[in-house]
């Protein structure tokens, strides 16, 4: 039995702080990471690849021991006001940390504050680094949701295609959001709004103009659902893209015919994988026995009986071992800790695991 | 609205003095604007030699990094350099964790399930602490006591407390103290001296290695240059400690205290008059003498062809380098050339450099890489024909650049040598 949370091989993975910014990079706002400056290192050096490409107000609080001890929120709502009045922002985002977690700052009185001194909107997430990424785009989303979509949205706009879980965390490749507007456009859609890619404050303002919603990863279901209940707006759970990600795998029918393979990404990239491998095969008389695995949330929902929800690296470890598997279809960086694993490892890259996109080297400014 | 990055001529900066630094000037009045520079300047663990990377300078030693996930996400970076596979581990914090402090309890069976796991015992785990530890008042000190009883290998402390990094010890200070902290008493060797201050060695043709071995010093230690943990423990042995770096002044003060070995601090320096008058005095104090003669002479050569075919052109100065930027601006300006911009945080020992650089280019402009209006710059409104320092070529992307920020370390004259060649060559 191993030490809980001792990792011994896999690294960690993004955490929620990182998806909280992946929401917000591109939509006009001053982020404030509530940090002493490494959560900030490393969204922009590790986990924000657009960084290098496209400037954003990402700022650390540069919060120091005694702002922390002394619980001086007047001090960085000040840095705020003083940042804000010479710089264009539409808002302010306060994302969270493990600072602010250890002293458990109170949000909704830093909000209050901050959207005082800056007459700004002001959102601010929970966030506090011990969470994955899902977990903060997840709060994010709604946060944004909560704060910007119109109480009257309007009339609904036709054909219209909102796409919930689009952030470089969870993409292929920075043109994931190109991709999938594209995707949805060749099949009659109208307007295509990726929330997180290359989306607007306005975007959000308007979500309730959208005629249905996507969600393609799962860090996205709990806002989707929430338009639902909040507009009306129907949504379903799918993964525009997972034909390009079905070619990509060097794994012809006859290779999966008949086989045991687990499945380990996000769970709608996993769950529309093993749909389609399983149609494949079942048409070939002899259907695999699929399994989907994540180290990130899982809705029952959308679960199959026997889908695994990875939570400790020992887990991981007798999952691989004693799962009898002929494939496993997973991150790249998951090989090392899959050992001695006699079956065949299909690369899935996931970059908010291993930090990487399918077939890039690195995209960032210390390699 | 102002759409303009904060700027200071050098003569404004040197009128308000060390003691009224504007405020845009200082870290702690605002918003840290996240640059390349900033990177490297605000978060210990995240460029280079930061924490993570600098706490395994011990030969065979591996690290636990105790911490929320968050902190060790961007260690996959250093794990991809060779000869770091393999040597992190992390214990990670759930949210409870965070308020209970209930992970310390999990670190000894953790060091101990880590030692089991690896092929050949570590010479020292290096417990990585962070930000939560440093606000839950943890000793690490007791901690490691209890994870070395369990794991029957020396277990030691270092720090990666972004919160205080202007504090009086801060993270990079406390690393290498921690690093050195494993020497134990030896008898000591007259012709043995130990360089510390950098985690990489100095380039293999520094001249300081050939003058301290014709001083009569038959072996000169760098951590770096330790290929083993014997290699490391013969440190002890040195008559003297030479340090280059102030950051290591921490290290060489417990050395001193413990191991009663004495330590003189030499300055990385780009002016050729100031090397050889620095030589003079470090000769001086060991009862030598030193001939530098043939490496000055190639070092001013090397300026004088750069002068000869380029003229007096204008160079940025960032502060990503293997240099203190305003020393380097001074030195480039007393060479004769145009410095019209230099981007860098500010303390108050710059003002050595700030003085001089006032007289001589009082126009000159100091930006600093951690302010938010760096949203705002526009290299379009400035001139550089070549820009020093990776931060510099994030704001001139399209300009000649020299990183100099390479691993081994540059000092002398030999750096001087080294720098106008690579920007000789930048320019071809």
């Amino acid at each position: 039995m191993s030490v809980k949370g001792l990792h011994k091989i896999i690294y960690p993975f993004a955490p929620d702080q990182s998806g909280a910014a992946s929401v917000l990079y591109e939509l006009g706002g001053m982020i404030i990471i509530c940090d002493a400056g490494g959560c900030a290192g490393n969204i922009c050096g590790f986990d924000e690849p657009r960084w290098l490409q496209t400037k954003s107000a990402v700022f650390s609080a540069g919060l120091r021991d005694m702002d922390a001890i002394l619980g001086r929120d007047d001090l960085m709502i000040e840095k705020i006001r003083k940042a804000s009045e010479k710089l264009e922002a539409k808002f302010v985002a306060i994302i969270g940390t493990p600072v602010p977690a250890t002293i458990a700052t109170d949000y909704k009185a830093l909000r209050r504050m901050a959207e005082r001194r800056t007459g700004l909107p002001v959102i601010t997430v929970d966030s506090n680094g011990a969470l994955w990424y899902d977990s903060g785009i997840e709060k994010t989303y709604l946060e944004c949701f909560r704060r910007f979509a119109s109480v009257d949205a309007g009339n609904v706009i036709p054909g219209s295609v909102g796409v919930l879980g689009i952030t470089p965390l969870d993409s292929d490749s920075l043109s994931s959001g190109e991709k999938i507007c594209d995707f949805y456009s060749s099949r009659g859609a109208q307007k295509v709004v990726c929330y997180g890619a290359g989306s607007t404050v306005r975007d959000f303002a308007e979500a309730g103009r959208i005629e249905r919603n996507i969600v393609a990863a799962v860090s996205g279901l709990k806002a989707a659902r929430y338009l639902k209940e909040r507009y009306g707006t129907p949504y379903e759970c799918a993964d525009p893209l997972i034909e390009e990600i079905r070619s990509s795998l060097p794994l012809g029918t006859e290779e999966i015919s008949g086989k045991r393979i687990l499945v380990i990404h996000q769970q709608i990239r996993a769950n529309a994988l093993r749909e389609m491998l399983r149609n494949e095969t079942s048409s070939s008389g002899a259907p695999a026995e699929i399994t989907a695995a994540s180290w990130f949330m899982m809705d029952d929902e959308i679960s199959e009986e026997g889908d695994v929800r990875i939570r400790e690296e020992s887990d991981f470890f007798s999952l691989i071992n004693d799962g009898c598997w002929d494939i496993v279809i997973a991150d790249p960086s998951f090989r090392k800790a899959a050992g001695d694993f006699g079956g065949k490892f299909i690369d899935l890259p996931h970059f908010a695991v291993s930090g990487h996109f399918a077939g890039e080297g690195s995209v960032r400014f210390y390699t | 609205m102002i759409r303009e990055p904060y700027s200071i001529t050098i003569r404004e900066l040197n009128d308000a003095g060390p003691d009224n630094i504007p405020e845009e000037l200082v870290p702690a009045s605002q918003l840290i604007y996240s640059s390349p520079a900033t990177l490297a300047f605000n978060s210990p663990g995240a460029t280079g030699f930061g924490v993570k990377r600098a706490g395994l300078a011990v030969p065979g030693s591996v690290m636990l990094l105790v911490a929320p996930g968050c902190c060790g996400r961007n260690t996959k970076l250093v794990s991809e350099i060779p000869g770091y596979e393999d040597r992190f581990f992390f214990l990670l914090m759930d949210e409870s964790d965070i308020v209970n402090g209930d992970h310390l309890s999990r670190v000894p069976d953790a060091v101990a399930e880590i030692v089991e796991y690896l092929d050949e015992k570590p010479s020292v785990v290096m417990i990585c602490g962070t930000c939560v530890d440093a606000l839950l008042g943890t000793d690490w000190d007791r901690v490691c006591r209890k994870a070395e009883k369990a794991a029957g290998v020396p277990v030691r402390p270092c720090y990666m407390y972004a919160l205080t990094r202007e504090g009086r010890k801060p993270p990079m200070v406390l690393v290498r103290k921690a690093i050195y902290s494993l020497l134990e008493p030896a008898k000591r060797d007259p012709r043995t001296v130990s360089i510390l201050g950098y985690f990489s060695s100095l380039t293999d043709d520094c001249e300081l290695y050939a003058l301290l071995r014709k001083a009569g010093i038959r072996k000169i230690n760098e951590i770096a240059r330790c290929g083993d943990y014997e290699s490391y423990l013969g440190m002890s042995k040195a008559n003297f400690n030479i340090v280059l770096n102030h950051e290591a002044r921490t290290a060489a003060d417990d050395l001193a205290g413990r191991l009663g070995i004495p330590y003189l601090e030499l300055t990385r320096l780009y002016q050729i008059d100031k090397i050889a008058s620095q030589y003079r005095a470090f000769a001086g104090s060991i009862g030598a003498e030193f001939d530098d003669s043939d490496y000055r002479k190639a070092a001013e050569d090397a300026v004088g062809r750069f002068r000869e075919k380029h003229g007096n052109i204008s160079i940025a100065v960032g502060e990503m380098l293997n240099a203190n930027a305003f020393e380097l601006s001074l030195a480039l300006i007393k060479y004769g050339f145009n410095v019209p911009e230099i981007y860098s945080s500010i303390s108050r020992e710059d003002y050595v450099y700030i003085r001089h650089i006032a007289e001589l280019s009082p126009e000159t402009r100091v930006y600093t890489n951690l302010s938010p209006t760096m949203l705002h710059y526009d290299c379009s409104a400035a001139r550089a024909d070549l820009t020093l320092g990776k931060d510099a070529e994030y704001y001139h992307p399209d300009c000649p650049n020299v990183p100099w920020n390479e691993e081994k370390q540059p000092f002398g004259y030999t750096a001087v040598t080294s720098l106008f060649e690579k920007m000789t060559e930048a320019l071809a």
